[in-house]
């Protein structure tokens, strides 16, 4: 403390541009505190995480051969044969991987829409807000990890055929709506098949997609509360229809969340572990030879999500409004 | 008088109440027909039922999932081959639970994930609000490539850094110095009597990773803090400085009451996460007899239940279930108390992208 104290003081003030010369070395100074502030990351990027990185890389390089006697192990360096393996000799890697990303194309926009919908009904003056909001948050802190499993676990035994409903909420869904009502009504509108093949999936998957939207709905929930009320009054005073307030008010306001939301969608759907192609990796990882296959692999699909986060956000972010603010 | 006449009494003047009557007012059938038979009203109770409509339907289908689980949890084992059998139950029986808390050692395993859950909530919430603060407060060099690395922890794959993650910890070493000190260059000097340390089948691993600010998801967590923090003005740190607080003062006495909200929604979100995690737990728990017995350990079929008859695999599935209710059973308990601070937390967090 008393050394930081008395630095600036080497600094001799005396006339108006040495003054300005303090100024900034206090600025550094407090910048410097803010490394004190990352510095557990910073310790912990350079120690683990990196090292981590780079080992990962290393492995998908080699092959692992177990020594006897002293259970140790040593690399063998095989050059790209993993990522050849992953990619050509594998049977099923390349295609899980294509229907994995199909998968999240499909889901991203239904959960942002969802989210978005169900925020800005959440986000209204009524009865029961609270008790709905309560309702709504349940899976963000419960579908994850072990239930998830359990719940996969479930779906294979339906498929087996059941009457007691052991609860993972795709017989409820089915319960509420027939899939073959939404066909009709749809084939009665005379809208293209595509539309009514993705309707008819998301119908399906609500369940899935309702306790996915969890943190986003959160997101846009703190977004919505940001807009300053006295917009929505000055419409309302303008004559301007629900409609129209939602378009030329709303959305542009909330057009920065969806950019995070979407990101974060695609983050999320990416690295989840119910994600077909992470149970794939990690259903390899057991076979013999398959820790240094499962980096390669892993490295693949690292790319491809990278890119297509890269895509997402730069598509979004052409367009996003953002509100001018003093900072 | 006409004056006087007109102006509004002033009828009850209570606390925060005033009630105002006007001179000649419509009688209240009047004001009552006026107010139902407009089209406003009849849109907004229109418009009002829809939302309710919705909101309950996807109410439904949020809690029906747990309504069935519990209905099959107390179902017994005849319920199962039993077609007349839906969702109640017509003998009603807790075995199910008594054999998950006997033989599957329930509560041992409920108080080490509490353990590792609660310690590894806690580092992780104080950890990730002081970096989030220094992302958003301080423009050190170096601020926006550092928080690049945060954004690729959250998006590089776990199975990635599966193999690696096991490796670092279970020959755990810093640049090879624990080697060196251990049995490096010189045979005869032996600071350290081993060559590595094997962190796995212990909490270490998650420890560590917590105070560093790479554990389970923590990247959201910078990511949510730094946005808060970016929405609280300057002024007040300013104003701290000016009189006489250093950085971590401030930071201690101003900012954190400001963020009580914030920090129960992080701490809600490590614990749960960390609670039903199955990834660390799996890549450090290796060995089934020395690891710790956690909560993934009991999704088992109990030893006492006999699951091999007809309806065995409607049974086992209900028997899983069952577990799954019991290891989010406590989580529930927490949020029926947090959830109004982590709805907070997250509105109040001002995340503008």
């Amino acid at each position: 403390m008393n050394a930081e104290a008395k630095k600036p003081n080497k600094i001799k003030v005396d006339s108006a541009p040495k003054k300005k010369k303090k100024i900034a070395s206090l600025e550094k100074k407090k910048a410097r505190v803010g490394y004190l502030f990352v510095l557990p990351f910073i310790i912990g990027l350079v120690i683990i995480y990196l090292p981590m990185i780079f080992q990962s890389i290393n492995y998908s390089f080699h092959q692992i051969e177990q020594i006897r006697g002293g259970g140790g192990i040593r690399l063998i360096p095989v050059g790209f044969d993993n990522y050849r393996e992953a990619l050509f000799d594998d049977p099923s890697y390349v295609q899980t991987l294509l229907a994995g990303i199909g998968r999240i194309l499909f889901d991203v926009p239904a959960i942002v829409i969802f989210s978005l919908f169900m925020a800005i009904l959440l986000n209204q003056d009524m009865a029961g807000r609270g008790l709905f909001r309560a309702i709504f948050f349940i899976p963000v802190i419960i579908s994850t990890g072990l239930i998830s499993d359990i719940d996969a676990g479930n779906i294979l035994m339906q498929n087996a055929g059941s009457s007691i409903d052991t609860g993972t909420g795709t017989n409820s869904v089915a319960q509420i709506v027939d899939v073959m009502d939404v066909e009709m009504l749809f084939s009665n509108m005379k809208v293209g098949s595509e539309l009514v093949t993705y309707v008819v999936g998301l119908v399906n998957d609500i369940f899935n997609i309702v306790n996915r939207s969890g943190v986003q709905m959160l997101i846009f929930l703190a977004g919505l509360q940001s807009i300053s009320p006295a917009i929505y009054e000055s419409c309302e005073i303008d004559g301007a229809t629900g409609w129209e307030t939602f378009w030329k008010i709303t959305f542009p306001m909330i057009s920065p969340m969806i950019l995070v939301n979407a990101i974060y969608s695609v983050i999320d759907a990416l690295t989840r572990s119910d994600n077909v192609v992470m149970s794939y990796i990690e259903g390899v990882y057991n076979k013999p030879d398959g820790p240094t296959l499962t980096s390669a692999m892993s490295w693949i699909y690292f790319l491809i999500v990278f890119l297509l986060i890269a895509l997402v956000s730069a598509v979004i972010s052409a367009y996003v409004f953002y509100q001018r603010r003093d900072t | 008088m006409d004056a006087t006449k007109k102006a509004p009494k002033v009828k009850k003047d209570s606390k925060d109440k005033i009630k105002v009557e006007f001179e000649g007012q419509l009688s209240a059938w009047e004001r009552f027909r006026l107010k139902v038979f407009s089209m406003y009203f009849v849109k907004n109770v229109l418009v009002r039922i829809c939302t309710y409509i919705l909101l309950v339907g996807v109410s439904y289908i949020i809690i029906y999932p747990f309504i069935s689980k519990l209905a099959s949890s107390i179902m017994c084992r005849e319920d199962f081959v039993d077609v007349t059998v839906m969702l109640i139950s017509k003998n009603p029986t807790l075995d199910t639970y008594k054999a998950i808390i006997v033989d599957n050692r329930y509560f041992e395993a409920m108080l080490n994930t509490a353990l590792l859950s609660g310690s590894c909530a806690l580092i992780q919430m104080f950890v990730t609000c002081l970096i989030g603060y220094g992302f958003a407060k301080f423009r050190f060099r170096g601020n926006g490539f550092l928080f690049l690395f945060v954004i690729v922890t959250m998006v590089v794959p776990h199975s990635t850094l599966h193999l690696a993650m096991f490796m670092k910890f279970r020959y755990f070493d810093v640049f090879g110095i624990i080697k060196f000190l251990g049995g490096g260059v010189f045979e005869a000097v032996k600071i350290l009597p081993f060559t590595e340390i094997d962190f796995t089948n212990g909490y270490v691993p998650f420890i560590l990773l917590s105070i560093t600010g790479l554990g389970f998801k923590n990247g959201l967590y910078i990511f949510l803090f730094r946005q808060f923090f970016r929405g609280v003005p300057d002024e007040l740190e300013e104003s701290a400085y000016i009189d006489g607080a250093g950085t971590f003062r401030t930071f201690v006495q101003i900012i954190l009451p400001l963020s009580v909200s914030m920090l129960v929604t992080v701490f809600m979100f490590a614990f749960s996460w960390q609670w039903t995690d199955k990834y660390y737990t799996g890549v450090f728990f290796t060995s089934v007899t020395k690891a710790p017995y956690t909560l993934r350990d009991i999704i088992k079929i109990p030893r006492s239940l006999d699951t091999d008859y007809a309806g065995g695999n409607m049974y086992a599935a209900a028997i899983n279930n069952t577990c799954g209710i019991m290891i989010i059973a406590p989580l529930i308990f927490i949020y029926c108390f947090a959830q109004k601070q982590l709805v907070q937390g997250i509105e109040r967090s001002g995340i503008t992208g």
